[in-house]
């Protein structure tokens, strides 16, 4: 160790601050450096007269001051709504307790709806219509018009949708409570809405009646119709659906009109037919295209039944009988819940996955956030900065 | 009088303020010493000191109990007196450097108010880096260790500024030095 690297660890030394290993050569040093020990010397006595030093008292009313200033500025940040907002959010105002107490009021409370909607209390018979079933009349009317339009369409996007012509059906099973009862509501439906039961079937196995009734009313009225039939118990399967037939239509009617054309021009030739071959052959095209002109009128005619009355089948069958007699079925009671047990535990789980998702969701804009957050703080902080 | 440091922090910071204020009676004469050492005057010593509990009572949520309550403040006021110096590096260390009355006798210069007078102005004549070391330890008695964290720089150079600054102030003081030695 040289002369000046040993002096400039003169003052490590006197606070026994150097590493071992250069401690032992400093004092090396010193042995033969008659300089640098009277420099230690005069070190020694720099630091204990600094020592020495009498310590102040700090100002009079230093103390109040200090109080008087924080006292203002949580004045000054009480009344921020963003200090406000801050504190509601900190998890310090939220103990653990309280944190605890809602998740268990929201699990009980999510428990028991799935339990009332088993026990088929109000609510459960909602919980089976599935979502698109509890449409209003309206809405399955539109939904037929959808269907028809999906169909590629012959005349322009301008014309009415009043020219379509479109053969409706809709096919639904339902469970009712009564068989009889409702088989007669739907006489009764078929014949309010201007239209009459077409075919109706019936069988009546292992003691649960069911029928397949097919009600044919007018296109106007087949969502009212619908609705009506679905009013008639729990709806177990529908299917609506809409044929566009317009383009046949104008097809056909075209081609009869055409046909009539050609029809009167050969009944007109064989006015001025004079030879006997000549007027069998006209006969003959008169028969075939009269013949062609009751085909496409009768494909027109049974189009135009299809599109005037529209079909609604029915497929209705009457709801099993609960076990009676017994006083109370723990098993069914069993089973309900566990059933909406499960429900819980699915929801929760389902709540879970979502929560999840929703913060991958909102992860980049959170870094963005934080980011922005420790930029904004970091300027503020520079000052008293924790050791 | 005996109070429980810990308990006086954890009460401050639910917002006691009379717990901050014993806080604050306990450490405002240390903490105005450093503030006034760096600084050189009274005016902004008491302002610097003022600041640092401020910024400490705002910044108790993040005090981490790993360091002491001590060191932790003299961080705070170490910066806040830091950031007075440099805002008005125009302010002379009038009060610290007094000139030192002709034909002076020893037996006065020894007194310790004379020491204290003498030395205060010789830290006028440290750069504020030198200054801030000395201060920290030969006059507010803090370890190595401590004055590297409030710094924010290595052991290392604790050391070298600490063994420059020394040097600048048995400079200053060479006199009392041959007096005393």
């Amino acid at each position: 160790m040289t002369h000046e690297e040993a002096r400039a660890r003169l003052s490590a030394l006197l606070d026994g601050a150097l590493p071992d290993r250069e401690a032992v050569q400093v004092e090396a040093h010193l042995e033969g450096c008659s300089s640098c020990r009277e420099e230690l010397a005069q070190l020694r006595t720099t630091v204990t007269l600094l020592q020495e030093v009498e310590p102040m008292k700090a100002p009079e009313g230093f103390s109040a001051e200090v109080r008087r200033r924080i006292e203002r500025l949580a004045q000054a940040t009480q009344h921020s709504p963003w200090t406000r907002l801050r504190a509601a959010l900190s998890w310090r105002s939220w103990s653990w307790r309280t944190v605890t107490a809602a998740a268990a009021v929201v699990m009980v409370g999510v428990f028991a709806v799935n339990l009332l909607r088993e026990a088929g209390v109000p609510g459960g018979a909602t919980r089976v219509r599935m979502p698109e079933l509890a449409l209003d009349v309206s809405k399955v009317g539109e939904g037929a018009r959808t269907l028809a339009q999906a169909v590629p369409p012959s005349a322009g996007p301008g014309e009415p949708v009043s020219m379509r012509r479109v053969i409706r059906t809709g096919q639904m099973a339902i469970e009712v409570e009564r068989f009889d009862a409702a088989a007669s509501r739907l006489f009764a439906i078929a014949e309010g809405a201007g239209g009459f039961v077409a075919d109706s079937s019936f069988s009546d196995e292992d003691g649960v009646p069911r029928g397949t009734f097919v009600l044919r009313v007018p296109a106007a009225r087949f969502s009212e119709v619908v609705a009506q039939v679905e009013k008639l118990g729990t709806v177990k399967r529908r299917q609506i659906s809409g044929q566009d037939v317009t383009e046949e239509f104008i097809d056909l009617e075209a081609r009869v009109r055409n046909l009539a054309r050609q029809e009167a021009r050969l009944l007109a030739l064989m006015d001025r037919a004079t030879k006997i071959p000549d007027l069998l052959a006209i006969e003959g095209e008169v028969a075939r295209v009269r013949g062609e002109i009751e085909r496409l009128t009768g494909r027109l005619r049974f189009l135009a039944n299809k599109v005037d009355l529209a079909t609604v089948q029915a497929e209705v069958s009457q709801k099993p009988k609960k076990s009676e007699g017994a006083l109370w079925d723990f098993k069914q009671t069993l089973e309900r819940v566990r059933t909406a047990f499960l429900n819980t535990v699915r929801q929760m789980l389902g709540a879970a996955e979502s929560l999840v998702a929703l913060a991958a969701a909102l992860l980049p804009v959170a870094l963005l956030g934080a980011l922005a957050w420790w930029l904004l703080r970091r300027g503020f902080r520079r000052a008293d900065r924790i050791p | 009088m005996t109070f429980d440091e810990r308990d006086l922090i954890s009460r401050s910071r639910s917002g006691e303020i009379e717990a901050f204020d014993l806080l604050v009676r306990l450490h405002q004469d240390r903490i105005y010493n450093l503030a006034y050492r760096i600084t050189g005057n009274r005016e902004d010593a008491s302002d610097a000191a003022q600041d640092a509990f401020v910024r400490a009572y705002q910044a108790l949520p993040r005090y981490r109990e790993d360091a002491a309550f001590s060191t932790w403040l003299h961080r705070i006021a170490t910066n806040a007196a830091l950031d007075l110096v440099r805002r008005r590096p125009a302010s002379t260390h009038g009060e610290l450097h007094p000139e030192v009355p002709a034909g002076d006798n020893l037996e006065a210069v020894v007194d310790r108010r004379e020491i204290t007078r003498r030395v205060h102005a010789a830290l006028g004549h440290l750069t504020v880096e030198y200054r801030t070391a000395v201060v920290l330890r030969d006059l507010q008695g803090l370890a190595y260790g401590e004055i590297a964290r409030i710094l924010q720089v290595p052991l290392g150079t604790v050391r070298s500024r600490l063994a420059r600054g020394r040097e600048a102030m048995r400079a200053q003081l060479t006199d009392l030095v041959s007096a005393e030695g």
